[in-house]
């Protein structure tokens, strides 16, 4: 590998880093389509690298939630244990999948992800079909978080947890077999079962999320996925891409972002679904 | 259930610092190890391994952020919660042991 491949796999990183920080998004959703499509790498090195970057923007955004007691911890820790479970199923089936249905399933998430992104996102913690009734809030998980708008401790509670356990472990699962964040999984889980205030569910899946990744990522290590020249630079890129994107994040209109993201989440999904269908068809499993 | 917890927002603020500086730690050293690899002739250690090593903290950072709420929940006596850490913990590395026998 030369300096030039490096230097563009940084750049194309950096910038779908910080493309997707700017809506809140995870760069693994880019990366590996990215990747597969115009760098012409092997899919499973590209989810390779794409997996550690996923930790790496997950451990370097995760100080100002925290700070923020935006993050709940406990909950965290109770999510990830469906999480993790997910990404270890994720690395059973990654060594047996064909790389043709990593493609497809890549696609689906991504028109998964487009679709997400027209849909407007409602705070579930404010609706009012979910009324809250007059029980204490005796359970650990359930806390509160301060708003800055209103400037006082706003309490939640957690609703539906199996549920939302069940819906973690697919989005584990994702997770490890495309090395990506699955964040496009774990919003509705959060929204429509566990009901948190949208903050508080961002801030604790980008909290879970390299917990999640970190399950897979050892195991592709030792496999031989994550190769060193093209995570180290795609790593990189991602980390400095998250946070020029989070302070880029309120200074751009938001619905015009949101559309060119459609777009562009829509053409990729279109050629990794090609590519499904096209490459790769007759290499068995790896 | 009475809680015992130490200062609120002590994990928090523990959890940001181990973050923050593995996070600068890891991709210090993959830049170290990219600039390395710039050189041709290079004596031990090369720029892949030392990539490679930024890599492996990457990766053992979100467990080092399991091992620390481990111990805070075990300290605070939140044995429900230390023991679903717990499980955490033992499932990463049951995907370390997938991919050592799957290799």
């Amino acid at each position: 590998m030369n300096t030039g491949t490096e230097l563009w796999l940084f750049a194309v990183s950096l910038g779908a880093s910080a493309l997707g920080g700017t809506l809140g998004m995870a760069s693994g959703i880019f990366i590996v389509p990215v990747l597969t499509i115009f760098g012409h790498f092997d899919i499973r090195s590209a989810i390779g690298a794409s997996i550690v970057s996923v930790i790496a923007c997950s451990c370097s955004s995760a100080a100002p939630f925290l700070k923020g007691r935006l993050t709940n911890v406990r909950l965290a820790i109770v999510l990830e244990t469906a999480t993790t479970a997910g990404a270890l199923t994720g690395v059973l089936l990654a060594g047996t999948i064909p790389a043709s249905y990593l493609f497809f399933i890549f696609g689906m998430i991504l028109l998964l992800s487009a679709q997400q992104m027209l849909a407007k996102r409602r705070d579930p913690a404010l609706a009012p079909t979910q009324p809250l009734m007059g029980r204490p809030t005796t359970r650990r998980l359930d806390s509160s978080y301060p708003d800055r708008a209103l400037g006082r401790d706003i309490a939640y509670r957690v609703e539906l947890l199996p549920m939302g356990l069940m819906l973690m472990y697919g989005a584990g699962l994702i997770s490890a077999l495309l090395g990506i964040g699955s964040g496009v999984l774990k919003v509705p889980a959060m929204d429509t079962t566990l009901r948190l205030p949208i903050k508080v569910s961002s801030a604790t899946s980008n909290f879970m999320i390299s917990v999640t990744a970190a399950a897979s990522a050892g195991a592709y290590l030792v496999r031989g996925y994550i190769v060193a020249p093209i995570a180290g630079s795609v790593v990189l890129g991602s980390v400095v891409g998250a946070i020029l994107g989070a302070r880029v994040l309120m200074s751009i209109s938001n619905d015009r972002i949101r559309l060119l993201f459609v777009v562009v989440l829509v053409a990729l999904a279109a050629q990794m679904l090609l590519a499904a269908f096209n490459a790769d068809l007759f290499r068995g499993p790896a | 259930m009475s809680t015992r917890t130490i200062k609120p927002g002590r994990i928090e603020s523990l959890l940001a610092g181990v973050l923050n500086v593995g996070t600068w730690l890891a991709s210090v050293a993959i830049f170290a190890g990219l600039v390395l690899s710039l050189f041709k002739r290079t004596p031990f250690p090369t720029g892949a391994q030392v990539i490679t090593a930024g890599i492996g903290l990457f990766i053992l950072l979100p467990i080092l952020r399991v091992i620390v709420m481990l111990t805070i929940f075990l300290k605070e006596r939140d044995y429900k919660f230390a023991a679903a850490t717990a499980v955490v913990l033992l499932i990463i590395f049951a995907g370390f042991a997938i991919g050592i026998l799957s290799k």
